[in-house]
């Protein structure tokens, strides 16, 4: 039997859904209990934790704390989706003036309880796995919880989307005219944007080392506007260690 | 003063219900819906006006559709962009299909429980194991639908000012049609078997109004006048004129009310109240089935409200698709100094959105007006009525939690309640 703990922090609940979509699948494996899920039922119990699944991002100051505890009761930590794993939409602000967001945003900002920065949960701990996506693909879900039963490692998508606009004979809308994000984003979705002919804009995430120049190159060539930077950071990955590092080595 | 506190459970997003108590006896209920927030109208403001479908859908998982809708209506009225007829059908559709998801989750995974005493659905299917097989399956209609659409049901991404980055062959869709038939077969007869589950007597206060979207031909989805069953009749652009947020006491929620006087509530029950005699001829058939009719003020019976939605929504689901006909124009538009407004019906209520933007389209103000914010207030006097007179802990916190359910409050979506001009 092995004990599942579903969490959430800063999130809007769409990767914790996928669990009702693999329901089926995980009544099938049979043997999985799953202890903590306060979205899913009313009785819930925290102690030991083979996976523990993390939405959300890192947002309060109680949250650091959380993560932390949730760290020291699993054997395995795995964040699900692009707030979890890279900050989230909501990390955007992390490049922006904080305080002036918040006076902004709140006419009396001493209530808010929020730390300057949304963070991933690996800038407090470490994690085993990361799921990508805004929404994570549900098939990570089981095979992650499949790895797990079967004691290997598991296995997901290291190469970029434009491999699957490949295998599914997409024709590529970047040549088409359209700004695509498509490869330096990492797989896993199936290409669905370049599908529904518009260009991935990146809620994958980064694969691991990105030609950003290249394809700012591309952009420029083909005359589109805006900053290509700033277009990453328009995503929902802003946070993600890779291109923090990189607009940090820009700044 | 004694406070309990009770972190909430099978609700979308994360949120306490805290009852403060006095001498023995319960003087208030609050509900704290606070969760981190996420800051997504700050982030919008400075960029363009074609992010506002993929950034708002991310408010909330659950109900993405309807961000979109609302969202790209304001921009589509700001702009001046007219749709076609056949945009607006599959738009209708592709909302339907949200309907039926969201509704299934909340019926059969979030609120069913309460009724079998149960912790969550999981332990009912132990002992009726086609309760779950059967829910995915009214489920995975909603899901179907969204996804031939926008590519996918969490975020889906094909909405875009003016229609859709891609529309579906004809074919697709049909393929679709003898699972939406079994499926509204089955959404009957749980619909029947429901209304014969144990509700508690509730009476939603008297002068509340119940506040919905009203079209003249149909049960308003998309779009609509904004109505009440006091004879409320406003349109999209007069919406802050009249539904009035103010401060309470000293935290920061902020409450809205009608002329910030009338407690409102919007959701599925107003929608029924105020729109019944334009169900779907089956989902109406059900209604008189069931003796389930308007005013409905039970909020436990929302249960079978929802229900009756989602086979309203999947026999409308059918109609549409077979007369739909693929569009082939694309729409042409210019950005220009401006403002609008859009407003739909969310599963779970009036979801309102205002944007200005300069000439180049870049969005200068946002507000949203989800329909969980809107129906704290009520959520909270429901409460508090429901659990006043009740002395036993256990049963205080059951109940307060139950009563909340009703409502399918959203709480990623009401931490944005926050407006910014
Ligand atoms: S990653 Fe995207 S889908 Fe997942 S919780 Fe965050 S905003 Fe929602
Ligand atoms: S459409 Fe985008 S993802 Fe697909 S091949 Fe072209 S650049 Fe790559
Ligand atoms: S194509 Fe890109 S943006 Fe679209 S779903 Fe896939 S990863 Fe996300």
């Amino acid at each position: 039997m092995i004990n599942i703990g579903v969490f959430k922090f800063a999130s809007c609940d769409g990767c914790q859904l996928s669990f009702f979509e693999i329901v089926e699948e995980i009544l099938k494996i049979g043997d999985i209990n799953i202890s903590f899920f306060l979205e899913a039922q009313s009785k819930n119990r925290f102690d030991e934790f083979d996976i523990s699944f993390v939405e959300g991002s890192i947002s309060t100051p109680e949250d650091i704390e959380l993560i932390k505890k949730i760290r020291e009761k699993s054997k395995k930590v795995v964040t699900i989706g692009a707030c979890a794993t890279s900050g989230g939409i909501q990390s955007i602000r992390n490049y922006l003036n904080y305080k002036e967001i918040l006076e902004y945003v709140y006419p009396s900002p001493e209530y808010i309880n929020s730390l300057e920065k949304s963070h991933p949960s690996s800038d407090f701990i470490e994690v085993d796995y990361e799921l990508r996506g805004c929404p994570i693909n549900k098939k990570h879900l089981l095979e992650v919880i499949n790895s797990f039963l079967l004691n290997k490692t598991p296995n997901l998508p290291r190469y970029p989307v434009c491999l699957e606009c490949k295998i599914k004979g997409n024709p590529c809308v970047l040549v088409l005219g359209k700004p695509c994000l498509g490869s330096i984003t990492v797989a896993g979705c199936g290409s669905i944007c370049p599908s529904y002919n518009r260009g991935c804009y990146g809620c994958f995430g980064p694969i691991e080392k990105p030609n950003i120049e290249h394809l700012q190159e591309i952009f420029k060539e083909k005359g589109f506007k805006g900053d290509m930077f700033e277009d990453i950071l328009t995503s929902f990955n802003a946070y993600n260690r890779t291109y923090r590092e990189q607009y940090e080595k820009e700044s | 003063m004694k406070k309990r506190v009770d972190i909430l459970t099978r609700v979308e997003g994360e949120g306490k219900i805290i009852i403060n108590e006095k001498d023995g006896k319960i003087e208030s209920v609050v509900l704290n819906i606070f969760e981190p927030p996420r800051f997504i109208e700050g982030i919008l403001v400075g960029r363009k006006y074609d992010v506002i479908p993929d950034i708002t859908a991310r408010i909330c998982g659950i109900c993405p559709v309807a961000y979109q809708m609302s969202g790209v209506q304001a921009i589509e009225s700001a702009f001046g962009i007219d749709v076609s007829r056949e945009v607006e059908k599959l738009r209708k559709l592709y909302y339907y299909g949200e309907w039926i998801q969201s509704h299934s989750i909340h019926v059969f995974f979030l609120h069913l429980p309460d009724f079998y005493g149960k912790s969550s659905i999981f332990e009912i299917a132990k002992e009726r194991a086609e309760i779950l097989k059967d829910a995915l399956r009214i489920k995975s209609v909603g899901g179907k639908i969204v996804e031939i659409i926008g590519g996918r049901v969490v975020h889906p991404v094909s909405v875009k000012a003016g229609g859709f980055t891609r529309y579906p062959e004809k074919e697709e869709l049909k393929s679709l049609i003898p699972l939406i038939e079994e499926s509204i077969e089955l959404a009957k007869k749980y619909t029947e078997e429901f209304s014969k589950l144990n509700f508690p007597e509730d009476n939603i206060i008297g002068n509340l109004q119940f506040v919905s979207l009203y079209g003249d031909d149909e049960y308003a989805i998309l779009n609509g006048r904004i109505v009440s069953d006091r004879g409320l009749d406003i349109d999209k652009d007069e919406f802050k004129e009249v539904f009035k947020e103010f401060q309470v006491g000293s935290s920061t929620a902020k409450k809205c009310r009608i002329y910030g006087k009338n407690v409102y509530i919007v959701g599925a029950m107003s929608r029924f109240n105020n729109n019944y005699e334009k169900l779907s001829d089956e989902a109406l058939r059900l209604s008189k089935k069931i003796n389930l009719s308007p005013p409905v003020k039970n909020s436990f019976k929302s249960i079978l409200v929802r229900m009756v939605e989602i086979v309203h929504s999947m026999e409308k689901a059918i109609e549409i698709i077979k007369t739909y006909e693929k569009p082939e124009v694309e729409t042409e538009f210019k950005t220009k100094r401006s403002e609008g407004t859009g407003v739909s019906e969310a599963p779970r209520g009036v979801l309102w959105h205002k944007y200005s933007f300069d000439e180049y389209g870049i969005i200068l103000s946002a507000d949203i007006v989800p329909p969980t914010s809107q129906n704290q207030d009520i959520m909270e006097i429901n409460t508090y009525n429901f659990i006043k007179f009740m002395t036993e802990k256990e049963k205080i916190l059951t109940f307060a939690e139950r009563v909340v359910r009703n409502y399918d409050p959203c709480i990623s979506c009401a931490t944005h309640l926050i407006s910014l001009d």
